[in-house]
């Protein structure tokens, strides 16, 4: 008794979806990552950089997509098979997502003033940033390893991603209250935190589904 | 859900002379629904399903041990009366195997032989009923008079299974039923499996797992003469308890 | 170029053995087609009869009749005094030695033709009336062209007389050949032209009836028995292996088993179908049992085993499924085991049948003949008409196995057309 199927090309199929998901995940995490900068240096000239990394993205998606009905329509997966198609489908489509919101939010920066914006204004938000970072490559690695551990660690720590934005939000406000010369740049930051924290949520989604492809079942909420 | 359960085996072992077939099967079959039996080739999954009606009483070899106790009464107790046991439990083969009768004999011959009818025309309702229950009727209303054996292969073994109903059993048992039709005769069994399970509790083994996903409640894996897993249907198909069941219906080995 | 070659060889081999195929079905056919013409040839003429055409006038005072509603007179006539009379009458002869030489041209049962012709034409008595009287086997053999007539007379049958008289009557055309009913109706005889294979053919037919009754229930049951029922321990083999070689034991050991249990212990009646069908029965029951138990074993098990799941007992499974589909191979191997038993002869022999039974028997109980005696009887014989009977008995015997075959070939196509 293998772990490999009896009919190879089966096998085949799913290692080629299971690459095309890394290296999703892969052009994901790098996209936040460079989003961030882009937003922390005020970097406009890598938008557009932002902008193709996304749509590779976008064309990642799609094609898991496909792959993963013609796994369905020739397979008819049961169990851990099943469990594999339905959670890659799901993990796809947030991975998108987070590309969008990466996009979103390094877009926003395109019409503000090349002037030197307060750092102080910053560093929530940066930690913000960094947290969510953090959290994409602990959902991925739970991927690739299997790792039930991770997965749960990615669903705690979701709270602290929630805190750190309230945090973010409350500085940039707090900010705005005292000096209004900044107002549009304040209310992209405003919305680039909220981003932030839906992104985190999609990730603490990926490591959801990461936990059910594993064990069968989701983790339990103990709110 | 108030589930009784119509067919409890304990300890069975089977041996064909000196090889032993099944290793101390314990499990039960709940009354009103579909049991499904899998597992690869010679696993013992149809070994088990003759043990029900004593099927394999016919082979010389064959002697088990244990106890099948159908509605809390051991079949294999000294004493009894095979002929009645069969009377109700039926079974439905592999192969469509209808005598080579008219259609209307293939139905009547077991009422006759068991005395249920008490002139022909309670005898005609036995057929009508039995061959309306396996959705035949229709179709062989006007040529009751034609020899089973010039019937579709789809249409045989739904004679077949309106044979084993005629009797009035409790239990149906299908050895591959579908493994001899193409897809449309499998979807119109199937179909009238999931009708019939209302009145009668059915066992069915299969090799397909797609199959057994499709038609039945509960769900057994049999492996080189163990029953390795038992339980939901469901549960089965999408998480397993075990991995050898999981290797089995990912088709990893088998 | 070696596959090319290889290719071409194999096609000549092939070819070669179509050739070795079509000689060897030539070779047997014309064999087959030598016997066959050669039995024809010399057995058709024996399926006609010579006879004479002569007038008499019905003597009231020579037959001995005053009153021919009297039944007495009329069944004790004498009938062989009016026909003498009458037919040396209508040719001319000199002496006593020519007269008895003309009378002999006659066969010897003139007197029972001139009585049966009689009790059908009751009112001609005392009128002159044309009747056909059957020719004495020589005139009959002559009229059929196998007595040559240049060899000299010491040496021929009939005398330079009796050919003048032959050649006269022709001329006249007073000689006929009719079909001949005798040969069907008539038992034994020592005069070939009354002698007929009617008793061979109804003894033979008592003895097949027999011999059927007894073997093929007997046979179907113990085939039923042994294929269904029995144990498999050594005794059930031991009765296997004695039923396959009594299929190969020689014919005449059954004649020996009649002749010392059926005849001399049971004391049962000589030479009859009674005593002829039990031994032969004997013989047929391994060539019923080994084909019946051949198509019980080619019924699928699947049959057996839809009856049983529906609550038959084994017996009723057995009975009611599986012995009707098993009809076509057993009733074949019947027909073919009584065809085979039809055309037995040394059984028969050794309890007697070889017996001369001119009499038609009238049951299984009255010595009779069968077929294959009768040719064996008819060969020894030294008369020329016998040559042509012995022929005539070899087709009615091809023919009955002919007509059994295709009845057993009928039979199998039937039931096979049915149950399918």
């Amino acid at each position: 008794m293998s772990d490999d199927h009896i009919v190879k090309s089966y096998d085949e199929e799913l290692h080629i979806i299971n690459d095309a998901i890394v290296q999703m995940g892969s052009l994901t995490e790098s996209l936040l990552e460079d989003s961030m900068n882009a937003i922390t240096k005020m970097d406009k000239d890598s938008v557009s950089k932002i902008v193709e990394s996304d749509k590779k993205i976008n064309k990642f998606r799609a094609s898991i997509d496909e792959q993963i009905m013609t796994l369905l329509v020739k397979r008819s997966p049961v169990a851990i098979d099943l469990r594999l198609a339905i959670s890659t489908l799901k993990i796809s489509q947030d991975l998108e997502r987070i590309g969008d919101l990466a996009k979103g939010n390094a877009k926003k920066i395109l019409p503000l003033p090349e002037d030197d914006l307060p750092p102080e204004m910053l560093n929530s938000m940066r930690r913000l940033g960094e947290a969510v970072q953090k959290q994409i490559k602990l959902s991925l690695d739970s991927y690739l390893e299997r790792s039930t551990e991770k997965a749960i660690q990615v669903v705690k720590d979701d709270e602290q991603v929630n805190d750190l934005t309230k945090i973010s939000i409350k500085e940039v406000l707090d900010f705005l209250a005292k000096d209004k010369k900044n107002l549009e740049f304040a209310t992209n930051l405003l919305f680039v935190s909220k981003n932030l924290e839906r992104a985190g949520d999609h990730i603490t989604r990926i490591a959801e589904n990461v936990y059910y492809l594993i064990s069968g079942d989701y983790p339990k909420k103990n709110k | 859900m108030n589930r009784e359960a119509k067919v409890i085996s304990k300890n069975v072992d089977v041996f064909y002379g000196n090889k032993q077939a099944l290793f101390d099967i314990n499990l039960e079959i709940f009354k009103n629904e579909v049991t499904a039996l899998i597992g690869p080739s010679g696993c013992g999954k149809s070994t088990f399903l003759r043990c029900i009606n004593r099927m394999n009483d016919v082979i010389d070899i064959c002697k088990i041990s244990g106890e099948i106790e159908i509605d809390g009464f051991n079949i294999y107790k000294q004493g009894v009366d095979v002929v009645r046991l069969r009377e109700k439990v039926g079974m439905v083969f592999q192969k469509p195997n209808p005598f080579p009768k008219s259609i209307y004999d293939n139905i009547a011959y077991g009422p006759n032989i068991h005395g249920i009818a008490q002139n022909k025309q309670e005898l005609d309702e036995i057929v009508e009923n039995s061959l309306k229950k396996a959705a035949l009727w229709n179709e062989v209303k006007d040529r009751l008079n034609e020899p089973g054996t010039g019937l579709s292969g789809g249409q045989q073994q739904r004679l077949c299974i309106a044979r084993a109903i005629s009797i009035n059993p409790e239990i149906i048992l299908m050895d591959e039923p579908c493994s001899a039709l193409d897809p449309i005769a499998t979807a119109k069994i199937e179909e009238l499996i999931d009708s019939l399970k209302s009145s009668y509790t059915i066992v069915i083994v299969t090799h397909s797992m797609a199959q057994a996903a499709r038609v039945s409640q509960r769900t057994g894996f049999f492996h080189l003469g163990k029953l390795i897993e038992m339980d939901e249907t469901d549960k089965i198909f999408k998480n397993p308890n075990n991995k050898m069941t999981q290797d089995y219906i990912t088709g990893r080995f088998g | 170029m070696n596959k090319e070659l290889r290719r071409k060889k194999r096609y000549q081999a092939e070819k070669r053995f179509q050739v070795y195929g079509i000689i060897a079905i030539s070779l047997a056919i014309f064999f087959v087609g030598i016997l066959v013409t050669k039995i024809f040839s010399d057995g058709t003429s024996a399926f006609s009869r010579t006879m004479i055409k002569t007038e008499i006038k019905l003597d009231a005072d020579l037959l001995g009749i005053t009153d021919i509603n009297n039944k007495d007179e009329v069944e004790n006539a004498d009938y062989y005094t009016l026909i003498y009379e009458e037919f040396t009458k209508s040719i001319p002869f000199s002496n006593d030695e020519e007269e008895k030489q003309i009378i002999t041209l006659l066969s010897p049962d003139y007197e029972y033709e001139a009585k049966d012709f009689f009790l059908k034409n009751k009112d001609q008595l005392g009128k002159t009336v044309t009747i056909l009287l059957t020719a004495s086997d020589d005139f009959d053999q002559l009229h059929k062209g196998n007595f040559p007539r240049d060899i000299p007379e010491d040496r021929r049958r009939l005398s330079n007389f009796q050919l003048q008289i032959y050649d006269q009557l022709v001329k006249e055309n007073k000689v006929t050949k009719v079909f001949n009913n005798y040969l069907f109706t008539k038992g034994d005889s020592r005069d070939p032209e009354l002698a007929g294979f009617g008793g061979a053919i109804i003894g033979s037919f008592f003895t097949i009836l027999i011999c059927l009754i007894i073997s093929f229930p007997i046979a179907l049951m113990a085939a039923v028995y042994l294929e269904e029922f029995a144990p498999k321990n050594r005794i059930t083999e031991l009765i296997e292996i004695n039923i396959n070689n009594l299929a190969a034991v020689p014919s005449i050991v059954y004649g020996l088993f009649a002749l010392g249990i059926l005849l001399n212990v049971l004391e049962l009646p000589r030479s009859t179908a009674l005593v002829g069908g039990i031994a032969l029965s004997l013989m047929t029951l391994p060539r019923i049992i080994i084909p019946a138990r051949a198509s019980l074993k080619a019924v699928p098990p699947s049959i057996r085993e839809g009856a049983l799941a529906v609550g038959a007992s084994k017996v009723q499974a057995v009975f009611h499924h599986v012995v009707p589909l098993a009809m076509p191979g057993t009733l074949s191997g019947t027909i073919i085991g009584l065809a085979q038993a039809l055309g037995e002869t040394a059984p028969l022999l050794l309890i007697g049948m070889v017996a001369f039974v001119v009499e038609i028997p009238g049951s299984p109980l009255d010595p009779s003949s069968s077929l294959p005696v009768q040719v064996y009887l008819w060969s020894e014989s030294a008369e020329r008409g016998f040559v042509e009977k012995t022929s005539a008995t070899i087709m009615m015997l091809l023919g009955f196995l002919i007509v059994m075959n295709s009845l057993a070939v009928y039979a199998r196509q039937k039931f096979e057309k049915k149950w399918n």
